[in-house]
């Protein structure tokens, strides 16, 4: 037993188990994250599950679990209940119900269930009873109705699409338009020149804006009449729903699809899911705004800490002299990496919101204060506040690589004249691009991932227009955006249906996951193959 | 090089004219080269000069946001009018805007434009008759009762309608009076008045005589179809005390009527119930001879009673339940004195603040939720000999000045800059008798439902809530992390070091948002299931470790030759797996046999502690994932540091593997070790999205591992962007932050120059 003991092979073991631990640690969690995140496009089973009361509930099975028992002997057997994603949100009050399993007298799977995913009040589940056109049945329930429903599905996503683009393209225009002459105007009487012929001129703009508007109301209103198909469905329970078709996502019978169509339809979700805007408060829809405003944001943001993190390090490594003032600016990019991201945050919204905002908007805005335009949260500060945050991240990387580079290749350039700007830029530059690249990427993952800083300087739920779009200067740095972090904090915290929302939030967990890893991996893999390149020493 | 520069230039051209135009060339190319050069020398330099510039940058701009918190209020001197001259006015008032004022005096309501100083065309009261005006209730907050010499009362109430037009605003007084109410039958001379319109109608108490009040509540019930019904009823209650009532106070509820006596008692009476009237004595001991009460008054909010005495004392006084579950008057705080009488009163209807003035004409400013005198305006403050005679006092709507008047009726204005009158050391660090609490607490609740809100901004809970998250996740994180360095660095086969270090390095790239993620809306419902199971861990993993290193032993040597030593670790995933999953099947057991099956019930009997679902025991698991990594990383960085010839020489010796990272490399890696729990302990101090998401940020003090917090990282991202801009509250989520800047650049420039020092030491060994 001593020997066992003065071996020190337990110790290690026990080392040995303490890294076991942490790297089950991370398995486990990304495996939870891709079993919970893959899962929920595939389109699950509707049943019909008829309760010994001769009640039923129809819907899809998402969860089952243990009735916890409190002070029953050891013996009793267990008890289980099932969570059904029964929809009709509007006929039943709220989307899911736990069934007791004990109290199922019979578990059916009818063919004929449909799931309509509705643009509101969520899906509903039933069966199809009728297909109206103008009022009047053109067929009725089974597949009858179901070929009748699908045929005029795209009809209907088309009209759709066409009363979306006069709302937002066209009628958005023209109340961009407007907006811009108001603020014209009122500039013009704060400068005392408020009836001048330049305020004549722009008030008759604004007239003729309004003779646009109208005209577009009417192609709105004809479009909006020809929204005359719809279809009638019954829940389980008897109640029928009318629905128009421009309310109807889409609508599938799970039970009697192959696995084939069940694919298809995963690809179309996955698709939906990254392409879409979101619906029903972010719970349902896709996240396509929150994708759009992570990319830009880390944009702008690698625009900024890439060239300033570049020179930094270049400065530590290639032109400082030792001295304290190196030595302070090496505790200050320690300092930069571990001060906590949300006083970055604070800092950003004292110094950038409100300090640089404000002043611009008192020396370039002043038409439409009090309403600020620079000085409140927007995309711009919270990309550099992120810059600030993410430039150890490429001062790190860059030195590193810096620290690689032979010093024979500088003394060289030296020796046959170059000036140290020249060895600088022609010889050392492009060398350590790799390194920097690195950082970059790395610095990439972090912004995505960071979300505390962005909370208070620009991020919100829900965004109501993309940070670019077709009206001058295109690019809005002023504009609150989406980001998927926040997206999953708020959808998973703040949605009044936790249990809707919280698939789709491990969807989204899913996707920031992978984008942050992917780039992690890819930094991790230039940087090793960067380490061989330079222990080969073939450069 | 440039004197040999300067040489070739002045050698004259010898060759052709193509030669000396290249030789310029060549100089003009030289000189952009150096030029060049220089340039980039200086932004490169710029470069280094910004990282520090940003950490200077950042300290600068939060620390100009919290230092207006350390403020002195001040006080300036404004317009004067000129006098009313209808005698010694009873009450005041003032627009949100300073602009126009009104005094009640004995003949009627006067009204008074300050921008011009002069007594504007002031309406007739209609009720008043042939009666003066000889009292009045306070003036501050809308209706207000004139109390008259034939023992009736007028409400009256006293807007300001504000509109703006073309050259600005415009301010225009409207003097709404109401019917006059009866209130003594036998008209006498109403002596004092107290007058609220509170939920269930208007109620008055004048003092008639020396000992008698009349009640007169006015009930008016509005009726869908017909007239509104009023209901009048008078009642008469005359004191339990052998002094003579001298300041009358109504909450505007409507629940208590106070009165103070010349014996220095404050009589409380309830105007909901019949109750007998509890008098409660100014002076601690009951046969100290207390001074007469002068002022009497509620702060905004009404729950604070301010007492002033003829010694110039100030006291503030809340209802609060004693011991035996007794609502009983209890003293708060004592103000700084007064060196007179204190005759005026003003509570501020903005915040907790209030004025009080003594016969001199000297004015002190108070602020009620702190305990402290903020300001002391001298007597003679507005230059001449008048404000000596103050006879009114009244705080501006927007708690931005105060206006007085002398008896003369000469109104006199004066600005007050005290924009938070609620910070203060104290407040912020230490204990503070809020409205309603039963003693002194530190409380963290920064907004409430109400205007009359008090706010409660003690950081203590806060940062209390942060080392609580801090110590679980270190306390989880830091064996784990020290032993997997360990491990790795020493022990471990360099070919799958390879693989385990990226691991890692994807660990510390996991978004604290996924993880807070994971730990609040998953893993805290899962380990509220199996929390017995989870205290088995540390115990049954490494039992279990060692039972397979037994076992292993005893296998026969070729059967052990196919798992190289290092790679023990491959070998330990499935045992550390089993581990966890028998210790979650034994704590279920445990807890059915030793807990009765529900652990939660024994916890509360035995040791008196609730769970919370997002509790520490979370956070620190989650918290885990972001600072196992660091942690990691730096330890091992120093651990394979150490010279390997140290290494070699202990195992020459004849040392085991352990016995050399234990005695050789461990002691010389200290440093470095110490770094990396200092720059783990920085990442958890100021680690948001994971305590945002997983704590139940409750602001509460207690250790409890069951139960969650509020951490200052997580308080700020919620309550920054509602806090307005340059508001106390914004100021304060800045100190906080300030805090956390503090905390984390302390430690991270000690583990640096730790770090700094080790690596000195590597290089000399």
């Amino acid at each position: 037993m001593s020997r066992f003991w003065k071996s020190g092979d337990p110790f290690i073991w026990l080392t040995a188990g303490g890294l076991a631990f942490s790297l089950l640690m991370v398995a486990g969690l990304i495996l939870l994250i891709l079993a919970n995140g893959l899962g929920f496009f595939w389109p699950k089973d509707v049943v019909l599950l008829v309760m010994d009361d001769k009640t039923a509930v129809m819907g899809q099975v998402m969860d089952r679990e243990e009735i916890p028992q409190p002070g029953a002997p050891p013996e009793t057997p267990k008890k289980y209940r099932i969570q059904v994603k029964q929809g009709n949100r509007d006929i039943y009050g709220q989307d899911f119900t736990w069934v007791d399993e004990s109290r199922i007298a019979r578990r059916e799977r009818p063919d004929d269930a449909i799931v309509i995913e509705r643009r509101e009040w969520g899906n509903f589940v039933g069966t199809l009873r009728e297909v109206r056109e103008d009022g009047r049945p053109v067929a009725g329930g089974g597949d009858d109705g179901w070929n009748a429903l699908e045929a005029r599905l795209p009809q209907a996503a088309r009209l759709l699409a066409e009363i979306r683009r006069i709302e937002k393209t066209e009628i958005g225009a023209v109340n961009h338009a407007q907006e811009k002459i108001r603020l014209n105007l009122k500039k013009l009487s704060a400068q005392g020149r408020g009836e001048g012929p330049e305020a004549a001129r722009l008030k008759a703009e604004l007239g003729a804006l309004q003779t646009g508007y109208a005209e577009m109301e009417t192609a709105l209103g004809a479009a909006k009449k020809k929204d005359t198909t719809s279809v009638v469905a019954a829940a389980v329970g008897g109640q029928e729903k009318e629905l128009p078709l421009t309310q109807v996502v889409r609508a599938y019978r799970p039970n009697a699809m192959g696995s084939g169509a069940k694919a298809a339809f995963y690809a179309a979700k996955v698709w939906e899911f990254v392409a879409d805007a979101p619906r029903e408060s972010n719970t349902e829809g896709g996240v396509f705004p929150a994708i759009f405003g992570t990319v830009m944001m880390v944009m702008i943001m690698s625009l900024v800490a890439t060239p300033l993190g570049v020179l930094a390090a270049f400065y530590l490594r290639e032109y400082a002299q030792q001295g304290p003032f190196v030595s302070a600016v090496r505790i200050a990019v320690n300092n930069l990496a571990g001060v906590p991201s949300i006083v970055f945050g604070v800092f950003g919204v004292g110094f950038f919101v409100y300090f640089v905002g404000g002043s611009l908007d008192r020396l370039f805005y002043p038409e439409s204060l009090p309403t600020p335009t620079f000085g409140t949260g927007g995309i711009l500060w919270a990309s550099l506040t992120l810059a600030l945050l993410t430039l150890p991240v490429v001062i790190v990387a860059t030195e590193e690589g810096l620290a690689a580079i032979p010093g024979g290749l500088r003394e060289a350039s030296l020796a046959l004249g170059a000036t140290k700007f020249e060895t600088t830029w022609r010889i050392v530059l492009p060398a350590v691009m790799p390194s920097i690249l690195t950082g970059l990427i790395l610095a990439m993952a972090r912004a995505a991932g960071e979300v505390a800083p962005l909370m208070i300087t620009g991020v919100v739920k829900l965004a109501p227009a993309l940070p670019l779009d077709s009206f001058w200067p295109f690019l809005h740095m002023d504009r609150k955006f989406m980001h998927l972090g926040f997206h999953i904090y708020d959808v998973g915290f703040q949605s009044p249906n936790v249990d809707a929302a919280r698939p789709m939030v491990f969807t989204t967990t899913l996707l920031l996951l992978g984008i942050v890893l992917v780039l992690n991996l890819a930094a991790i893999v230039l940087r090793n193959r960067l380490r061989k390149k330079y222990a080969l020493g073939t450069l | 090089m440039d004197p040999v520069l300067e040489q070739q230039v002045e050698v004259p051209p010898r060759g052709p004219q193509k030669a000396a135009r290249g030789a310029v060339s060549s100089r003009s190319s030289v000189k952009r080269r150096i030029l060049v050069d220089r340039i980039a020398r200086r932004l490169v330099t710029l470069g280094g000069v910004v990282i520090i510039a940003s950490i200077l940058a950042i300290l600068i701009v939060i620390g100009i946001e919290v230092y207006p918190l350390a403020g002195q209020p001040a006080v300036t001197s404004g317009a004067t009018s000129t006098a009313a001259g209808g005698g010694t006015p009873l009450a005041i008032g003032v627009d949100e805007y300073v602009e126009t004022a009104f005094i009640a005096d004995g003949g009627g309501i006067t009204l008074i434009s300050f921008k011009s100083g002069s007594v504007l065309p002031s309406p007739s009261l209609a009720g008043l008759g042939s009666a003066r005006i000889v009292s009045a209730s306070p003036a501050g907050r809308g209706v207000f009762a004139l109390g008259l010499s034939d023992g009736r009362a007028i409400p009256v109430e006293v807007r300001f309608n504000v509109s703006y037009i073309e050259s600005g605003r415009k301010v225009e007084p409207e003097v709404v009076a109401a019917a006059p109410l009866a209130v003594d039958p036998s008209k006498r001379p109403i002596e004092r008045l107290a007058h609220i319109v509170g939920p269930d109608g208007a109620v008055t108490a004048a003092q008639l005589g020396a000992r008698e009040i009349i009640l007169l509540s006015v009930k008016e019930t509005k009726a869908l179809v017909g007239e509104a019904k009023r209901e009048e009823s008078r009642k008469t209650l005359s004191l339990p005390s052998q002094g003579e009532i001298t300041a009358l106070a109504i909450d505007a509820r409507g629940d208590n009527l106070f009165a103070g006596t010349s014996m220095g008692e404050i009589v409380s009476l309830g105007l909901r119930e019949e109750t007998e009237p509890e008098v409660t004595r100014l002076g601690r001991e009951q046969d100290e001879t207390a001074p007469s009460i002068t002022a009497l008054g509620f702060l905004n909010g009404d729950r604070t009673l301010v007492v002033g005495d003829a010694a110039g004392g100030v006291t503030s006084w809340q209802v609060l339940q004693d011991a035996g579950g007794d609502r009983r008057l209890t003293r708060i705080y004592k103000f700084v004195s007064h060196e007179g009488p204190v005759i005026a009163f003003a509570p501020s209807r903005r915040d907790k603040g209030f004025l009080t003035a003594d016969g001199s004409g000297a004015i002190k400013l108070h602020y009620a939720t702190t305990g402290k005198t903020l300001l002391d305006v001298p007597a003679g403050g507005a230059e001449d000999s008048a404000a000596a005679s103050l006879a009114a006092l009244s705080f501006a709507p927007k708690a931005d000045g105060f206006v007085t008047a002398d008896a003369a009726g000469r109104l006199s204005h004066f600005r007050l800059d005290n924009p938070h009158p609620e910070v203060t050391w104290q407040s912020l660090f230490g204990k503070i008798w809020y409205e309603g609490y039963e003693k002194p607490e530190q409380v963290w609740q920064s907004t409430g439902g109400t205007d009359d809100f008090e706010a409660k901004l003690s950081l203590t809970p806060l940062i209390y809530g942060t080392l609580k998250g801090t110590f679980y996740a270190l306390l989880f994180a830091v064996p784990l992390a020290l032993l997997g360095a360990l491990y790795t660095s020493q022990f471990m086969h360099p070919a799958i070091k390879g693989t385990v270090k990226p691991v890692v390095e994807i660990m510390a790239a996991l978004p604290s948002v996924v993880l807070g993620f994971i730990a609040g809306l998953w893993l805290a419902p899962m380990m509220e299931k199996v929390v017995p199971g989870l205290f088995l861990i540390p115990v049954v993993v490494p039992v279990l470790v060692l039972l397979s290193l037994a076992l292993w032993r005893l296998l026969p040597t070729p059967a052990r030759t196919w798992v190289r030593p290092g790679y023990e670790v491959v070998l330990l995933v499935p045992v550390v797996t089993l581990g966890i999953w028998i210790s979650l099947g034994l704590g279920g057991l445990l807890e059915a046999a030793l807990l009765s099956g529900d652990y939660r019930g024994w916890l509360l009997r035995a040791l008196g502690l609730t769970y919370d679902q997002r509790n520490s025991l979370v956070v620190g698991f989650a918290m885990g994932f972001a600072v196992i990594p660091i942690i990691f990383t730096i330890a091992e960085d120093s651990l394979s540091n150490v010279p390997q010839h140290l290494v070699a020489g202990s195992l020459a010796l004849g040392a085991t593997r352990w016995q050399t990272a234990v005695r050789i490399v461990l002691p010389t890696a200290s440093p470095g070790i110490f770094s990396a729990v200092m720059i783990g302990f920085g990442r958890a101090v100021g680690e948001t999205m994971i305590v945002l998401m997983a704590t139940g940020n409750t602001p509460i003090m207690d250790w409890s591992i069951f139960n969650g917090f509020r951490a200052l990282s997580a308080n700020i991202a919620v309550e920054l962007p509602e806090a307005p801009e340059g508001g106390t509250l914004f100021r304060v989520l800045f100190l906080a932050a300030l805090l956390l800047f503090m905390m984390t650049f302390v430690v991270n420039t000690v583990a640096e120059l730790v770090r700094l020092k080790l690596r000195k030491k590597y290089r000399y060994l």
